[in-house]
């Protein structure tokens, strides 16, 4: 009774201990990490590379010399996953104004703009640090994209795994507000093949 | 002193009286599984949705596997009480969990041979998986996220293109997806899932409106000539389009059926009751705005599809299951007496129940209501009529303020 109480709290301990490690590490910015078919955070960054070098090596903001304003009106998600664009437009901005070429509206922040200016001319601030109404600068382009993809899953058959591929393609231009041409338009792809197990544990 | 160890573990384990307590003890636990979210129905249609969140949120008593079901009730109470953001929460975490029933769990399987299916991780049919992306499409497009929805739509198609026989008649989320293209421009797409959806249909008449305005824009010159045929007398128009989500009446529950052959042999098979929703006429008031004409799914009859459409798998199962727990009596009656193994029979007899899990707190019936209005501010009533019934509802719906080219979502359940 002795031996089968020691067997069975043994291999109780064993099952519990065995199930309960915790491991981590530290992911480098540059290092690409897959775990499926989907949309990755180094796809993103390929994304933004592609795009930038696009940019500021072919017209018009090739002879730009007098750091054009552009106004980001976002990438429409034509995906079929929840894949938040907004990150690309901040990653695409932040490049970009880096370079030191272009500069960009804050068109997310124009209603706490109107709120702020608003208050300064409320009354309670001083009339000499007000900031002066209607000093704006108009954009000359606008930025914009649509990110698309296509799945195709591997046709069912007798088999212990299945594979899909994913496409995926930005298309983004920048188009002249004054004449409404596009000036510049560019895409980038990810094409990816994972498979899955049909059985696991 | 391993081997010795081994050896008085496993010997605990033959002995008959603890296998029996173990399976008794199975039979305790399955049979409690499903009491938290059969309560929670029961207050949901008693009209307290709010004590029915209070006890999904206590989740599962033993376990994961009614997981995904915590998850969907959920959902639809949470759509049902405004808080749109909350139900896709919980509706995103049962799409995910749903991927990952994908891959074939050996262990669970095979634990299911010797006891029953409630022993398994509820997985959803395939219309329940359907549902998950019409409601996450309906709480998407009411809060104005409509990028999301046409990605939920995208992902609802997957679904139909995986099952098309089987969830053929959803003709509610078919529509819902043809209105995600539509409302972003992809108009390409809203036209190919409306005439998909014409071939399908009783009668063309309910999109051939939609078929011949986005084929025009296409330039398919044939495709206006045959369609315009089917559109309605006195189509409405309007600078601005109101559209409805109508959810009336239950689905039905999964029912348990059984068939016995002595000595003890028993197949255990889930069922849906053959009971559809009545479909209202629904008038608006003012009378002078019209609707286009409605479109309606009984989601009764697409679960009983859904369920025809694994008939061949759960019998294939079933008997598997009946020839794996009569081996085992037979192998208790060869080894012990009559009585072990007429206690083995009762026992597997006992454990052998049909799964009855399913999505309860769904409507029986979804309807896609759209009115055509002028930009402005309105204010209107639901009328709906049911056919044979002298009682008739009116609804009034929030004031609102619409402008021109605006579509405009509403939830109604009633």
């Amino acid at each position: 009774m002795k031996k089968t109480l020691l067997f069975w709290s043994g291999l109780l301990i064993f099952l519990l201990l065995s199930g309960c490690t915790v491991t981590t590490r530290e992911v480098g910015s540059d290092e690409k990490v897959i775990y499926d078919e989907g949309y990755h955070f180094s796809d993103k960054k390929a994304i933004v590379d592609d795009m930038v070098k696009s940019l500021l090596s072919r017209p018009p903001l090739l002879i730009a010399t007098d750091r054009p304003v552009i106004i980001v009106y976002g990438i429409a998600n034509r995906t079929g996953e929840h894949i938040s664009t907004s990150a690309i437009t901040d990653d695409l901005r932040q490049a970009l104004l880096n370079t030191g070429r272009v500069r960009f509206i804050n068109e997310t922040q124009r209603k706490n703009i109107e709120r702020e200016t608003s208050y300064q001319y409320g009354g309670n601030v001083a009339a000499e640090t007000r900031i002066q109404k209607a000093r704006q600068i108009g954009a000359k382009y606008m930025l914009t994209g649509t990110l698309r993809s296509i799945k195709k899953d591997q046709p069912r058959q007798f088999r212990l795994k299945k594979k899909t591929l994913m496409y995926y393609s930005l298309n983004m231009e920048l188009t002249d507000l004054q004449t409404g041409l596009i000036e510049w338009a560019d895409s980038t792809e990810v094409i990816r093949e994972a498979s899955k197990p049909f059985i696991g544990w | 002193m391993l081997i010795s160890l081994l050896q008085a573990g496993f010997a605990f384990v033959r002995r008959p009286g603890f296998r029996y307590f173990i399976l008794f003890l199975l039979l305790l636990c399955l049979g409690g599984c499903a009491g938290r979210l059969n309560k929670a129905s029961a207050r949901y249609y008693a009209g307290q949705p709010q004590q029915a969140l209070e006890l999904l949120e206590k989740g599962d008593h033993l376990g994961k596997r009614n997981q995904l079901l915590f998850l969907l009730e959920k959902g639809v109470v949470y759509h049902q009480l405004g808080d749109y953001q909350e139900s896709i929460q919980q509706l995103l975490q049962a799409a995910q969990l749903i991927d990952q029933f994908e891959m074939l769990s050996v262990t669970e399987q095979a634990g299911s041979l010797v006891t029953n299916e409630w022993m398994t991780r509820y997985k959803g049919e395939y219309s329940e998986r359907l549902w998950v992306h019409s409601y996450l499409m309906m709480n998407y497009l009411l809060l104005g996220q409509y990028d999301d929805a046409l990605v939920e739509a995208k992902q609802a198609l997957e679904r139909l293109e995986k099952h098309p026989k089987a969830l053929q008649r959803a003709y509610f989320t078919r529509a819902l997806i043809a209105l995600c293209f539509a409302n972003l421009a992809e108009d390409n797409d809203a036209y190919l899932v409306y005439r998909q959806l014409a071939d399908d249909l009783p009668s063309p008449v309910t999109v051939a409106a939609d078929i011949v305005r986005y084929a025009d824009r296409l330039g398919m010159v044939d495709e206006v000539e045959k369609y315009r045929s089917f559109l309605p007398r006195n189509l409405p128009a309007g600078e601005a389009e109101l559209v409805l989500f109508v959810a009336n009446g239950r689905i039905p529950e999964k029912r348990p059926g059984n068939v016995v052959l002595p000595p003890s042999i028993r197949f255990a098979f889930p069922y849906y009751s053959k009971r559809t929703t009545p479909r209202p006429r629904m008038t608006i008031l003012p009378e002078k705005w019209k609707s286009l004409p409605p479109v309606s799914s009984d989601l009764g009859t697409v679960a009983r599809d859904s369920l025809a459409a694994r008939k061949t798998r759960i019998i294939a199962k079933e008997t598997l299951r009946v020839a794996t727990k009569e081996a085992i009596a037979q192998s208790v009656g060869n080894k012990n007496d009559a009585a072990a193994e007429a206690i083995m029979r009762v026992t597997l007899f006992l454990l052998e129940e049909p799964d009855t899990r399913s999505w309860k707190t769904l409507p029986g019936r979804l309807t896609l209501l759209r009115i055509l209005l002028p930009a402005g501010h309105h204010k209107l009533q639901l009328k709906l009529n049911f056919p044979g019934i002298y009682e008739q509802h009116t609804i009034d719906l929030p004031e609102f303020e619409i402008r021109q080219g605006q579509r405009m979502f509403r939830s109604i359940r009633y």
